[in-house]
């Protein structure tokens, strides 16, 4: 069910991941950002230094909760272990919002921890959209949901991504991250445009945007594989450009680094790029 | 069950086993996209287990470590939201893989405590001052009944080695690892402020502890360790004993609270 009464007001601004390797900058220094992203799973903890150093940093910084296993297309439903959770740790913060992926990552037996692809059916649809009523009525709040990248397509599928994730806001009231980096590795993989795939999305949703590197296809692979181990690559910078382009309102962009994290300085460095685009006149 | 959870059901045994079947009617494209997800599934999970047993890592070499924990994740799928639980019950893997060694697995047991440990509630250890006041009138029979409870996620256990040498050698990045010394020991690992950290000491005090853990008062501990049909020196010896464990204990802080 939409949950009108839980609008998300956007917010506009440059922000990055928060990683182990950055605690110190993040804490003992005034890093030019306008907000950290914060893997929840990592701080759905007890107790001990994440949950100190999570404190720290958001009395500095305002937080985004960004999750990677509430599985929000399990036909098997949530795990109500992970929710309770997950509504544990958004007490305790109280994030500027909560996301998560339009993707599965475990059955009733098994957890693969990676973002799997759901089949594009009304079937699947029903699930994902039954789960994020759940998952906001939970929290007591809207969510935004982020569009994966994918390495393959099914052939039952019976919509495009864009339609899939237009009806889901529309059904539940959930808000969208914008991974550009992932449109534009779902879009290579998959042979659709990526411009197809911005015009067909409810842009006025998207509060959140994300940046990152993948792996470029070589001659044994012709997939891309979506890594974030490396610098935004200049074709998902020219995406970026038009997105942020066809976005009214302001919304909140973010260099995503996972792997072979750099020194934080070449971060910056890349969100002053993405500042550069976004705040440079149409 | 559903069609889309049969059909998940399909994918996550592909992704678990390269030899499960792949649904009819997929080309060679959706076998490739396969393909990158196994590897996906393969590669954060043994990340995440390199990270949690660095050191067992380096005692027994990359590559003996890395097909230990394929067999360890082959027969043990994560079920888990969260990849940290991936480790869980690697030190019985170990155990299996390495039953000539037998100080594999208790290396990777005590890095397993350790992370545990790390992420346990934060809870304040008793200041030895505030024990003294708690029990500063006892009398025997309330000193008999007394119960402990340790800070969370601590535990301990008493291993065939002494791990310290070997333990602190590993941490560093020294090219030499002296071989670990065939010595029973107790081991308690619990959390100082942020830091795991564990002792190793005599088996008793790892024993006690355990013992003292799982609900039982300190004067079934010293009955313990009286041993079998004791005299009254070895009663006496007894008390003596779990009071110097006792104190030791408040005075690591290790004890959170106590039950008169």
């Amino acid at each position: 069910m939409a949950r009108d009464q839980d609008m998300i007001d956007p917010f506009g601004g440059f922000g990055l991941g928060l990683r182990r390797q950055h605690y110190a900058n993040f804490i003992e220094s005034d890093v030019p950002v306008d907000f950290v992203e914060v893997i929840s799973e990592n701080y759905m903890v007890d107790g001990g230094r994440p949950l100190r150093i999570l404190d720290e940093v958001r009395e500095r910084y305002p937080v985004i909760m960004h999750g990677v296993s509430l599985s929000i297309g399990s036909a098997d439903g949530l795990d109500t272990e992970y929710l309770a959770r997950l509504k544990r740790l958004e007490q305790l913060i109280d994030p500027l919002w909560v996301s998560d992926h339009l993707c599965w990552t475990r059955t009733s037996a098994h957890n693969s921890h990676d973002l799997l692809p759901l089949p594009l059916t009304q079937e699947a649809l029903q699930a994902v959209c039954a789960n994020i009523d759940r998952a906001q009525d939970a929290l007591g709040r809207a969510m935004l949901f982020e569009n994966p990248s994918s390495y393959l397509t099914f052939p039952e599928d019976e919509m495009s991504e864009w339609e899939f994730l237009t009806e889901m806001t529309r059904r539940t009231g959930c808000y969208l991250l914008l991974d550009v980096n992932n449109i534009y590795v779902s879009a290579s993989n998959h042979g659709f445009s990526a411009e197809d795939y911005l015009a067909g999305l409810p842009l006025d949703r998207v509060r959140q945007i994300h940046l990152a590197g993948h792996d470029p296809a070589t001659p044994e692979r012709d997939i891309i594989i979506d890594t974030h181990d490396r610098e935004v690559c200049d074709d998902v910078w020219a995406l970026y450009a038009k997105a942020i382009g066809m976005i009214e309102q302001p919304v909140a962009t973010m260099i995503e680094r996972d792997d072979s994290i750099p020194p934080l300085p070449d971060l910056l460095t890349e969100l002053d790029r993405a500042r550069g685009l976004a705040l440079e006149p149409a | 069950m559903s069609d889309l959870a049969d059909k998940q059901a399909a994918f996550m045994r592909a992704i678990l086993d390269d030899g499960a079947p792949l649904p009819e009617g997929w080309s060679e494209r959706q076998n490739a996209g396969m393909g990158v997800y196994r590897g996906n599934y393969r590669g954060s999970l043994m990340s995440a287990l390199e990270a949690t047993f660095e050191r067992t890592c380096r005692y027994v070499g990359e590559g003996v470590f890395k097909r230990a924990a394929a067999h360890h994740l082959i027969a043990n799928p994560p079920a888990s939201w969260t990849i940290d639980d991936a480790g869980a019950g690697f030190d019985e893997t170990c155990a299996d893989l390495f039953a000539e060694n037998p100080e594999v697995a208790e290396i990777a047991w005590l890095e397993w405590a350790m992370q545990d440990a790390a992420t346990g509630p934060d809870v304040e250890p008793m200041a030895a001052d505030e024990f003294a006041r708690a029990t500063a009138g006892f009398d025997d029979g309330q000193w008999t009944d007394l119960r402990l409870e340790f800070l969370p996620r601590a535990t301990a256990r008493v291993l065939d080695h002494n791990l310290t040498a070997l333990w602190n050698a590993l941490t560093g990045e020294g090219p030499d690892l002296p071989g670990a010394e065939r010595q029973p020991k107790g081991c308690i690992v619990w959390r100082e402020g942020e830091r795991p950290t564990f002792v190793s000491q005599e088996p008793d005090n790892a024993r006690a502890f355990a013992a003292m853990q799982g609900g039982a008062s300190y004067g079934e501990v010293i009955a313990m360790l009286a041993g079998d049909e004791p005299d009254s020196a070895a009663v006496q010896d007894a008390a003596m004993r779990a009071g110097g464990l006792l104190g030791g204990w408040l005075q690591e802080g290790m004890i959170a609270t106590l039950n008169a």
